[in-house]
This record gives C-alpha cells, structure tokens and sequence, in this order.
C-alpha cells in the first residue's frame, strides 16, 4: 500500500499554521482552551469571511494550506470527521427556535449547521466536484475520514484526498460537557496535574488539522500510512488481540514498533487504559502524548497523527513529546498511533518514514 | 472481491413498520404523509411525514423500560436494525466480523431542543446530554444489536448520509476490513430541522408533487432503514439468499451553493455516470430510478435535468416516494435503497404521487400510477444533501 501524508496544516492553542509548537511549544494553564487564529485574509475573502463561523474559516485555512504545502491545486476527494459539527451555528439556530417559539428565525445559522457544511464549503472553495464526504463518531471521526481516505487510494479509485479533523468548543457546550466529567478545575490544567494519575478529566482545545493524502511522494513527503484500522471494543483484550492483528498486517517482519502516540489527556480512566495497553502489547516503544500541547477534543485524534507525521519527518522527537523518560536509542522509523474513546472506539494507525 | 449482494433489509417511516408493510403501502398507493401527531410544534398544519408510532410505543415494540435514557432517532434506528439483521440471519456473528455504518444529521437534537435549558441550568436531563451528538445515536442503536460489532461510524453528509454509508460499507467489504455490513441511515423529526427547513421556505403547506409543475417544496420526514451487505461467497458461506446485487456507486460534489443544487446539476450528474461506470452499465441498462425527488422547485429542476443529460431520450421510469414517506433527510437513501429493492425483487414501480403536470424544461414526466408486472434488472436510486452531497446507487437483480 504506497500511500503517503504529503503535507499537513493545523490551528489549535499552539501558533498557527506552523509547526513552531516542535521547537517550542505553548502549554495549557486553563482547562478551556481558545485556538491562536492566523490572518485569515491569506485564505479568505472579507466579504466571505462575514458569512463564515469560525471553525469553518479555520476549516478552509487549515485546507488550503495544507494543499499549498503539497503542491495539489484539486484534490479527488475531500473527507473530514467532525465530532460535533457547527457547534456555534447550531447553538444559534436552536437558540432561536427555542427563545422565539418558532418565529422570526434567520436561515443562515441552519444553512451552516449541518455537519457537512466544511467538506462541502471546501469543495465550494475549490470548486471540487469529486468525492466528498463527513463522519460524526465521537472520538473517532476523524479516523473514520482517514480511514476513508485510505481505503479509496488502496483500491485506486483516487489517488489525493484532503482530510480533515474540525470541533470547535462553545462555552455552552463546555458547560454540558463538564457535567459529564469531560474537564478539569483550572488549577489543574497544567502539565505537570496533567500527568499526575487520579484526577478525572481533561483540558479542552478545539481541532483544526487538515492532511494531504496521495499515491506517490515527493521530497517534501512526511512519511508513509503503513496501515489504519479501527475497531469496537468491549476489553483491553481485545484491544490486544486487534494489535496483535494489526502488526502482523502491516509491520514488516524483524521490525518493531518505536514510538506509540498515545490520546493520553489526563483523565485517568482515558489514560489507564493506554497505560495498560501499552504495558501488554508494546512496551520496548517510546510512549509519546500531544493533547498536553493541543487539548481534547472529538477530534483531537487529527493532531496524533500530524504530531507524529511531523516528528517522521523532522526525525527527531521533541523532549517535549516523551510521556514517559525515552529509551536509550531515539532513532523513530515508525509511529504507531493509538486513539480510543471510551474504551469502545479504537484506532490503530502506522506511519513510517 | 466479487459482488456484494444485500441478505436483509429493515425499514420503519411514515408507511409504518416493516418491510411487508411498506410494500403494502407502495403497491396500493397510500402515502404516509399526513397530520403531526407526536412533534410538538408551532408548525402542526405542515404536513409531514412522521412514523406512526410514539416514544412510548417504539419503546414498547423494542421491550425499553420508559427510565432508560434513549433518543427516538435511535429507537427507529433499532426497529429497522433488529428487523435487518433477522431477515440476513444475523444472529450468530461468532466468526464474522460485522462493520454498522449509520448516517444521522440531528442526531439526538429531538430530545436536546426539549431539555436544552434544563442542560444548562440543572441536573435532571445530564444522561441526554451525552446522546446528543451523532455518534452517540449510533452507539445506542448498536447496543440493541444481538451479535457482536467489530467496527462502526457515522456518516453525516445532510440528505445523502444513508446512501454513503452504503457506499462506505461496500469499501468496508472490499478492502476486506469487513465480512458483513450493516448500513443505511436514521433520522427522527424535530422542531430544529422543521423550523430550519421552514426558514429555506422549502417546505409544502400541502402534500409534496415531485416532479410537478407547480411544486412548492418538500413535507419533511422521520424513519430509518439499513440493509445488510456482504460478499456473495459470505452469504452462501452464511447460507442466506441475497435479495439483489449492490452492483455500482459513486459519491460526487456539486459545489454550488451551501443549500442549493445547481440549475443543471452538475454534482447529480456526475454521481449518476460515476455509479454507472462503477456498475459497468449503459445509461439504457437502467430500468428505474427511484428520484431524489424531494418536491422542491430547485431540486427536481436540478436533478430532471441531471437526468436528462445521463439518459437523453432514453429516459427509464422515473419516479420520486417523497410523497409517501416525506423527505426523512439522512434516512431517506435508507428508506429508498429499501424502496427500490422492493421494486427490484416484487416487479413493481411505486407511483410518484400527488403529479398533474410536467415541469416545462424537462423532457419526461414520472410513473403516475403503480405499475406491477413489470420486469426490472437494474435500479438506480439518487440521494443529493445540502452541501452538493450527491449520490448514486445501483441495485441489480441477482443474473
């Protein structure tokens, strides 16, 4: 399977459009987390933009510029995941209905609302009538896109595709998801609490990560998609038996894995089960976290893979990136990335250099 | 990977429960749209086309105590599943591995919009804060599964998400990530999208004419439907009889406008010839379409014409079911795979109801009345969303 992460681009509570977080990362010290807007102008028209919700205009920078980078005018397919959708627009519309009882009601939050509306403005943008589709599962929309993506360059029906992970978080919706547990006190969003085991919840960003996926590679390639699966799971076992599944379909013989990106976010019930996955099924590898660096979202799992793309790349992992103290030898010629939601949802992606 | 052949298909929409049902329905033409029952809405004189069921009778039918904390996107989407899966045999999936792929774009919003204030501001409605989102609503139609689901996700791609959890699910199978796959698409009405479709000014104050002349727009719906797909090899191996071939796709982009369909549409278009093309046929190898239809001025001026350029003069029988089951957004590819599947296998073509007069730019008028006897080899059904979401499929007759 030759497919390839040609170039990716992403918004989140690190500098925008950049890869500055490698070098020097900015660190959470709330639990709800803004992300650093670019000038937008770059992308997007001012008289588009005052028709745009937010995640949709960090939706179309984040796409453009990734295209930009990979030096792809039109891609064959465009595929994003979204956990949530247009948060904002939602809100708005469904605010609205309630307060005016079902009168005087403006369109344009409804239009936007919908879950599909940022692979469909892309494709507007672009002017792309090729493949285009969404998926909304929770913590794994965005590996449902990527896996997507996959599936169509293995059987040859495309051979680019721009894939993306999009969440924004309302204050609102914050609130909602706080009941359920989801976050922290303030006092204990920062990195240090973050690693500390038995405190429930984590910090919360939004997600803006857009890939450019193709069947060949140039000099400016960030590594190869070896594999990617996902899974339902009822147990850690088997979690373990669709890992064990997993490498011996895509890892070549004699080779190991190095490094595993694991989702850990500080909640500990999240976290406890990447422990122990790792403990049984691959504990030689260094383990590596980011949602320190870009915070939980339905989407987060977007920044897993461009982290540990941009690391295959850079071929060196920042100290930064290291959850635990590193191995001996930091040589990383593959990355196994590891997501799961809720100990039911489970991804299994492998990239190498 | 040889063809992928559907082993099981359930449906519950404004026709009522189940597949027998709905094909009584369909062969003696008696729509389902009608007077909101159960929506509790400022706009009850718009027709719509609402299952005929309550909460509180869907739970019963489904054996769910009323304290247990479920949505009624995902109680339809149970009904068919359960009813799906019986028909394909389902039941031991010890050695398969089973891939639920669900469309939904409101997701849990019917019981959100209900309990909103009480979200922000107390405790009492906390376990339907988790059910709102579109995953959630697949996760619990999943839980009322009786064997076991390997892999699952949710497609949300507006008014096509049904048809691309077909399309999804049929790369599941043919990438051999999957053995068997249970796909199609799940939505519950709900003043949210009542209210923002009204906003469009695109919803019929009377019953929907697809194709008409003088259409005024769409009657919205609720419903779910999936089918089970799988290799033919599997369903001998599972010694389950296949229904029909799932014999071409192809989802393409308009890239238009946010809500509209372009005037020639372009993205209907392209979706038809690329499904053709998947299914290796000729246009004139199509013996039916099942429409997209939806009863608004711009869609079927949009999808005729799309029509008209795949088929020229050859124009296949055409008609649209929006008028029996109203437009149940994700869900209606869902409902219209079922749709044309039963037309398929019972040589029949449900009428496109509520038609006087023909659309002045286009070339062809619909089947007005229901026509039996007659036989069908290939069935192609389009389901276009908002966003220029476009897809095609194509059923064929097992040769």
């Amino acid at each position: 399977m030759s497919i390839y992460i040609q170039s990716a681009s992403q918004i989140s509570m690190q500098e925008p459009l950049s890869e500055q977080w490698m070098k020097s990362p900015i660190l959470p010290t709330v639990a709800f987390n803004s992300p650093l807007e670019p000038d937008f102008k770059r992308f997007i028209l001012p008289a588009e933009s005052r028709r745009m919700g937010r995640l949709l205009k960090r939706a179309v920078a984040v796409s453009l510029d990734a295209l930009q980078k990979g030096g792809c005018e039109m891609p064959d397919a465009i595929i994003s995941g979204t956990g949530l959708g247009c948060v904002e627009n939602t809100e708005k519309f469904l605010n609205a209905v309630i307060d005016n009882d079902e009168e005087c009601l403006p369109p344009t939050p409804f239009m936007q609302s919908t879950h599909n509306t940022v692979s469909s403005q892309i494709a507007l943008k672009l002017q792309c009538h090729g493949y285009n589709s969404t998926y909304s599962h929770r913590g794994t929309s965005f590996d449902s896109a990527l896996l997507d993506a996959v599936m169509q360059l293995q059987v040859g029906r495309i051979s680019t595709a721009l894939v993306g992970g999009y969440d924004e978080m309302t204050p609102a919706y914050f609130k909602m998801l706080g009941k359920l547990g989801y976050w922290r006190s303030d006092a204990e969003s920062d990195v240090d609490s973050l690693k500390k085991s038995g405190i429930n919840g984590s910090v919360s960003g939004g997600s803006a990560v857009s890939l450019l996926l193709a069947n060949s590679f140039t000099e400016n390639t960030l590594c190869h998609i070896d594999g990617a699966e996902i899974y339902s799971v009822a147990s850690l076992q088997e979690m373990c038996d669709f890992y064990f599944e997993f490498v011996q379909k895509y890892l070549s013989q004699n080779n190991h894995v190095d490094a595993v990106m694991c989702g850990l976010s500080g909640d500990q019930e999240n976290d406890a089960v990447y422990r122990r996955f790792v403990q049984q099924c691959c504990q030689e590898a260094d383990v590596l976290w980011y949602k320190h660096l870009f915070g939980e979202s339905f989407c987060a799992s977007a920044y897993g893979i461009y982290t540990a793309a941009c690391v295959l790349k850079d071929q060196k992992i920042p100290p930064h990136l290291f959850y635990q103290s590193p191995r001996e030898v930091n040589v990383v010629k593959n990355i196994l990335v590891v997501n799961h939601f809720q100990k039911s949802d489970f991804s299994l992606t492998l990239l190498s250099r | 990977m040889t063809d992928i052949v559907i082993t099981g298909m359930g449906i519950v929409s404004a026709l009522g429960r189940g597949v027998e049902a709905t094909a009584e329905r369909l062969l003696k033409s008696q729509p389902g749209v009608g007077r909101m029952r159960f929506l509790q809405s400022r706009h009850a004189d718009l027709p719509v086309g609402e299952v005929p069921y309550s909460d509180e009778q869907l739970r019963d039918m489904l054996g769910i105590t009323p304290d247990f904390a479920i949505t009624r996107t995902s109680l339809l989407g149970r009904l068919a599943l359960v009813e799906a899966a019986e028909m394909a045999h389902l039941v031991d999936t010890d050695h398969l591995r089973v891939a639920f792929v669900s469309g939904t774009t409101v997701g849990g919003m019917e019981k959100s919009e209900r309990f909103y204030h009480d979200f922000l501001e107390n405790e009492s409605k906390n376990e339907y804060i988790a059910l709102h989102d579109c995953g959630a609503c697949t996760d619990m139609i999943a839980n009322g599964f009786a064997g076991h689901i390997s892999m699952q996700t949710t497609i949300s791609t507006a008014c096509s998400s049904a048809a691309n959890a077909l399309i999804l699910g049929a790369d599941l199978l043919r990438t051999g990530r999957a053995d068997v796959v249970i796909a199609g698409g799940t939505e519950c009405l709900s003043k949210f999208h009542l209210n923002g479709f009204n906003t469009l000014m695109i919803l019929d104050s009377q019953p929907c004419k697809p194709f008409d002349k003088h259409r005024q727009g769409l009657n919205l719906g609720e419903g779910a439907a999936y089918v089970v797909m799988e290799s033919a090899e599997s369903a001998a191996r599972r010694k389950v009889s296949a229904l029909c071939r799932f014999s071409g796709y192809a989802n393409r982009c308009d890239a238009f406008h946010q809500t509209a369909s372009s005037p020639e549409g372009e993205g209907a278009y392209l979706a038809m010839t690329a499904a053709l093309k998947d299914a290796g046929l000729q246009p004139s190898d199509i013996d039916y379409v099942n429409a997209h239809g939806t009863g608004t001025p711009n869609n079927d001026e949009s999808e005729g014409h799309a029509m008209m350029r795949v088929f020229g003069d050859r124009m296949p029988m055409v008609s649209s079911t929006k008028a029996f089951t109203g437009h149940p957004t994700s869900a209606a590819g869902g409902l219209e795979t079922v749709i044309s599947i039963l037309a398929l296998t019972r040589n029949f073509v449900p009428a496109n109801l509520n038609f006087t007069e023909k659309i002045d730019s286009l070339n062809f008028v619909p089947v007005t009345e229901v026509k039996t006897n007659v036989q069908l080899t290939h069935v192609l059904s389009n389901s276009f969303g908002f966003g220029g979401n476009d897809s095609s499929c194509i059923f064929s007759k097992i040769s």
